[in-house]
């Protein structure tokens, strides 16, 4: 097994899709399509992804190791066949750093006023 | 809605196949499950939004597929280049290549006895397939060894419907002054001549040629020089001779003073004026000496309206054979109208010389050929079986290797390269087989080729031999390699030990069906022509073939040059040949049947309205003496027979055949009428008639014959025909003997006794049969040995299910029963198969089929028989074999 880089660095910045999917983890495991509502929910549906999109997107995660799928486990009410993915300490230390990349140009937008227009809170 | 829902679902699944396969596999389900679940919720919220959403994901799908695409082969190839960098892969092609084929070779050697047999059985049909081919390309494809032997062409004189026959001297003479489209024209006529004046009379085989003549087939003269054309036009003063190396080796050993001195031939003297090289080429057979063609010896050979002449031409470059034959035919036409008495209806036919000489062997040896590839098609089945069967080891071997990450293309491409390299030693092994396998149809087939074609291992075919290797390789490897590369990774892992093999049931069991039903129809193919061949040899020739013996003379038209001579000397002869202690009868006849020799002519019946020359009907004339009839046992229908005293002043008598009275006289009796035969004006009445005998060849259909007596139409060449008592062949030097007390200088030669005749006339049909046959019943056996590895295979897998089934009180005869019905099921449908095939390739064989339909349901029935037979004994084996099988055993394994 060929070494993966530690630095999570490596991997910023996060396209909006693979950064919702980790949002979207942080609550617990999900299966695919859970993921999908979590955040059309979240976003109030400004971001939608299709089955093409989100598992292009869980591929290239579960091969950056930003997830994992989950061990398979008995689960009420659900398909049993459902794989379930959640994110791994790579990823969470990835979607952090993120998370403070994005506030840093936040911040940087307030600073020069950018951010005080109707509707932005 | 569940309907709607399922439906919408396989159409979901259906619209992710443009994804790439790895990711289908891995996300597939899992997509479809999402897609599932948004069209569910979806539907709580209306058929619009039901709708809106299904659009929504196909249109995802097609947006993704693409990208999904790219990455997959991004990453394949930086996971190649990472492995390349690694030294776990090779480098290029050429280095998996050569890793295949360290490989392949590994493997093979790691398994010797399957390699072993495979090779040989590979060898066999690689080794039979180049000799037959080294024959097909020396006399088919090779061009003949002529200078221009692509625009050499045979020109014929044809007549009404008679076909191809020799031209008229003078008719040659003026399309060679007058044709604008050959180079050069030349004439031959072959004769053999005696040759007097040495210690014995000799007779030697002549050729009567124009100087254009040798040119054109490229003769040349080693010691001295060739004719000029001069020499060759009108007979001069001072004859000459061109005497072929062979024939000065052999006849006057080598003489250094050869040139200048005087041959004696046909009682002239000739001056030799050259000697050929060796091993010269020469389309109609190699004479011992060249005479020009003025010398003839038959003297109206050489005058208008004889034909008889063999005439060659090559054609200018770019002038092709039609516009060759138009020009001909025109210039034919022109004389028609300038000699209507002699040229009537004769015209002219062009063929290329090439295919003249070879035309008649093209279907024998593609028959042959066929059948020789049919062999290795089967060879080729056998090893895909061995293959496939060669069970459990190579499976969990590819098995790891799939594991390990080898694609299904690259398990492929290993097998093939090791099928390739099998049939490479294969081919290795063939090639040395055919080289001995063409020195020994060189000198079987010496005779029966109708050029003298030098079958070797050439580079041509050795290409060949290359060329079906790699294809064989091929053949019998795409079976195995396709089974490998479509097997599932997990299932193979999965399997217990004893495991199904590479490759399933059905494949092998198509295999096997393949070859059987190959050499069925090979079997029926060789069935039809060993019939017709003993159909063949059953022909009534129409005479006793037994204790017959004939030997020929022709008396030296200088010496012999009155008919009374030439008829003084034949009668003494026949008196002591008669005399000769042994002897039954003797007679005299021109052409003893089945030598080749005979002279047709068309015939002129009294009392009937003339009709063109082309219409009128040919007959065989044949020219004897008394007793011929009696002597040859041709029985008498009426009439009597030809009698000493049908003599030079009597009324010119004639008898006839029955094939003959039947056809020109029908309803009413021959006897009395009288016929004319073309170029004589005397009329010839019918006093017999015989029972039809067969003259050119066995197979050929009754023809009109007509016999005069020979003291009524002297010729200077004949032959004897004698029956004796015992062995004919022990008296033959008492009968050379009997000659020379008539005249000591009188070559006799040409003698051959009737079963050696008989025989020569069925030599090629029984080569070809012997060939044919020896192939399909190495088909057959090959067959055989397939599927008796199949079903002693099946049947090693099954030894757990027949124990239980012993165990269970089953008797061993009902063992044996099931096995053989499986066999038989598969013979069953192979037999079905291959009467269809053979149906419609027997139909091919017509042309080479005497008195046997392609259809003949004889041959079919037993080839049929015969082949169930085989395959059914090769099902006993392995079904007794099952049969005793302890219980005890067999469950206990695994």
């Amino acid at each position: 097994m060929p070494q993966r880089d530690p630095d999570p660095r490596t991997q910023l910045p996060l396209t909006p899709v693979v950064l919702h999917i980790l949002l979207a983890l942080t609550d617990g495991e999900r299966h695919g399509y859970a993921i999908a509502q979590t955040v059309e929910q979240a976003t109030d549906s400004q971001v939608k992804m299709g089955p093409g999109t989100l598992y292009g997107s869980i591929q290239r995660m579960l091969g950056a190791s930003l997830i994992e799928e989950a061990p398979h486990r008995q689960r009420a009410a659900d398909d049993e066949r459902r794989r379930y993915y959640r994110m791994t300490t790579f990823g969470r230390r990835t979607l952090e750093l993120e998370l403070q990349r994005l506030a840093s140009v936040v911040r940087l937008a307030q600073s020069k006023d950018l951010l005080s227009g109707p509707g932005v809170a | 809605m569940t309907a709607n829902r399922s439906r919408f679902e396989r159409a979901y699944r259906a619209a992710l196949l443009i994804f790439p396969p790895d990711f289908r596999a891995r996300f597939g389900d899992e997509m479809v499950d999402y897609a599932r679940s948004a069209i569910d919720d979806a539907g709580r919220r209306g058929a619009i939004a039901h709708a809106r959403i299904a659009t929504a994901l196909f249109v995802d799908a097609i947006a993704n597929a693409p990208r999904q695409w790219i990455i997959e082969h991004r990453e394949r190839r930086a996971a190649r280049a990472a492995a390349i960098a690694a030294g776990v892969l090779p480098r290029d092609n050429m280095d998996i290549i050569l890793q295949d084929i360290r490989f392949g070779a590994r493997a093979l050697l790691r398994r010797p006895a399957f390699t072993a047999v495979a090779a040989l059985t590979l060898a066999l049909g690689i080794g039979a397939n180049t000799a037959i081919f080294s024959v097909l390309n020396a006399v088919l494809i090779r061009p003949l060894d002529y200078p221009n032997a692509d625009r050499i062409v045979a020109i014929w004189g044809v007549q009404g419907t008679t076909g191809q026959n020799g031209v008229v001297f003078p008719d040659y003479l003026e399309w060679r002054a007058q044709n604008r489209s050959f180079e050069d024209m030349g004439v031959y006529r072959g004769q053999s001549v005696n040759l007097t004046g040495g210690d014995t009379p000799q007779r030697v085989t002549g050729s009567f040629v124009s100087a254009s003549y040798l040119r054109l087939t490229g003769a040349t003269a080693a010691q001295g020089r060739i004719f000029t054309d001069a020499e060759t036009e009108i007979a001069t003063k001072a004859p000459v001779a061109v005497v072929v190396y062979e024939a000065w080796q052999s006849r006057f050993a080598g003489d250094p003073a050869i040139l200048g001195r005087t041959l004696v031939l046909n009682g002239q003297a000739h001056t030799v004026i050259g000697v050929t090289p060796p091993n010269i080429q020469a389309p109609f057979g190699r004479p011992d000496v060249f005479i020009p063609i003025p010398y003839y010896p038959n003297a109206n050979g050489l005058q208008r309206g004889t034909r008889g002449m063999l005439a060659l031409g090559t054609l200018k470059p770019g002038v092709t054979i039609e516009n060759a034959e138009r020009e001909l035919k025109a210039l034919a036409k022109n004389q028609e109208a300038a000699y209507p008495t002699t040229n009537k209806g004769m015209g002219v036919e062009l063929q290329p010389l090439k295919e003249q000489l070879v035309g008649q062997t093209r279907a024998p040896i593609y028959i042959v050929f066929t059948a020789v590839a049919v062999v290795l098609l089967i060879a080729c089945a056998n090893v895909a079986n061995l293959q496939l069967a060669r069970g459990a080891a190579r499976f969990r071997e590819l098995s790891v290797r799939a594991a390990l990450g080898a694609g299904r293309g690259r398990i492929a491409q290993q097998l093939l390269t090791e099928s390739v390299l099998l049939s490479l030693v294969g081919g290795i092994a063939g090639i040395l087989l055919a080289v001995v396998g063409t020195r020994w149809l060189s000198t079987t087939l010496a005779n029966a080729l109708p050029i003298p074609a030098a079958i070797k291992v050439d580079g041509v075919a050795l290409a060949f031999a290359a060329i079906i290797s790699i294809v064989s390789g091929i053949l019998f490897g795409v079976a195995p390699a396709w089974n490998a590369s479509r097997t599932n990774v997990h299932d193979m892992l999965r399997t217990r030990s004893g495991a199904p093999g590479l490759g399933h049931a059905a494949t092998r069991n198509a295999l096997v069906i393949v070859q059987l039903a190959l050499s069925l129809a090979l079997l029926a193919c060789a069935g039809l022509l060993a019939r017709s061949l003993m159909e063949l040899q059953r022909v009534k020739p129409g005479f006793d073939p037994s204790n017959l013996v004939t030997m020929q003379f022709r008396l030296p038209a200088a010496k012999y040059d009155t008919p009374a001579k030439i008829w003084s000397m034949f009668e003494q002869t026949v008196a002591e040949i008669r005399a000769v202690p042994g002897v039954q009868s003797a007679a005299l006849v021109r052409a003893f049947p089945l030598t080749g020799n005979g002279e047709s002519a068309p015939v002129t019946i009294e009392g009937r309205a003339p009709v063109a020359a082309g219409d009128a009907p040919q007959v065989q004339i044949n020219t004897i003496t008394d007793q011929y009839f009696a002597t040859m046992h041709i029985p008498r229908l009426v009439g009597r027979d030809i009698l000493p005293s049908d003599t030079r002043d009597a009324t010119p008598v004639v008898v006839i055949n029955d094939e003959m009275a039947n056809k020109t006289w029908p309803g009413e009796s021959a006897l009395g009428k009288r016929v004319q035969f073309t170029g004589d004006d005397r009329w010839w009445t019918v006093v017999g008639v015989v029972g039809a005998a067969k003259h050119f060849t066995l197979n050929e259909k009754p023809l009109l014959q007509a016999y005069v007596a020979h003291a009524q139409r002297p010729q200077i060449f004949t032959t004897l025909a004698v029956r004796t008592t015992g062995d004919p062949l022990r008296i033959v030097n008492d009968l050379r003997k009997a000659v020379w007390r008539v005249d000591k200088d009188q070559p006799v030669w040409g003698v051959q006794s009737m079963d050696q005749l008989l025989d020569s006339a069925v030599g090629s049909p029984r080569l070809i049969v012997r060939l044919t046959m020896g192939f399909a019943i190495v088909a057959l056996l090959l067959g055989a040995i397939g599927i008796y590895g199949v079903l002693s295979y099946t049947m090693s897998q099954r030894t757990h299910e027949v124990g239980i089934r012993i165990a269970l009180g089953a008797d061993s005869r009902q063992v044996v029963w099931m096995v053989v019905g499986e066999g038989m099921r598969i013979v069953a449908l192979a037999v079905v198969i291959g009467l269809a095939g053979a149906f419609g390739a027997t139909r091919l064989l017509r042309s080479q089929l005497f008195g046997v339909g392609p259809t003949d349901v004889i041959t079919f029935t037993a080839v049929t028989v015969l082949l169930s037979g085989v395959a059914i004994l090769a099902c006993y084996l392995p079904a007794r074999r099952a049969s005793r099988v302890d219980p005890m055993v067999a469950l206990r394994t695994d």
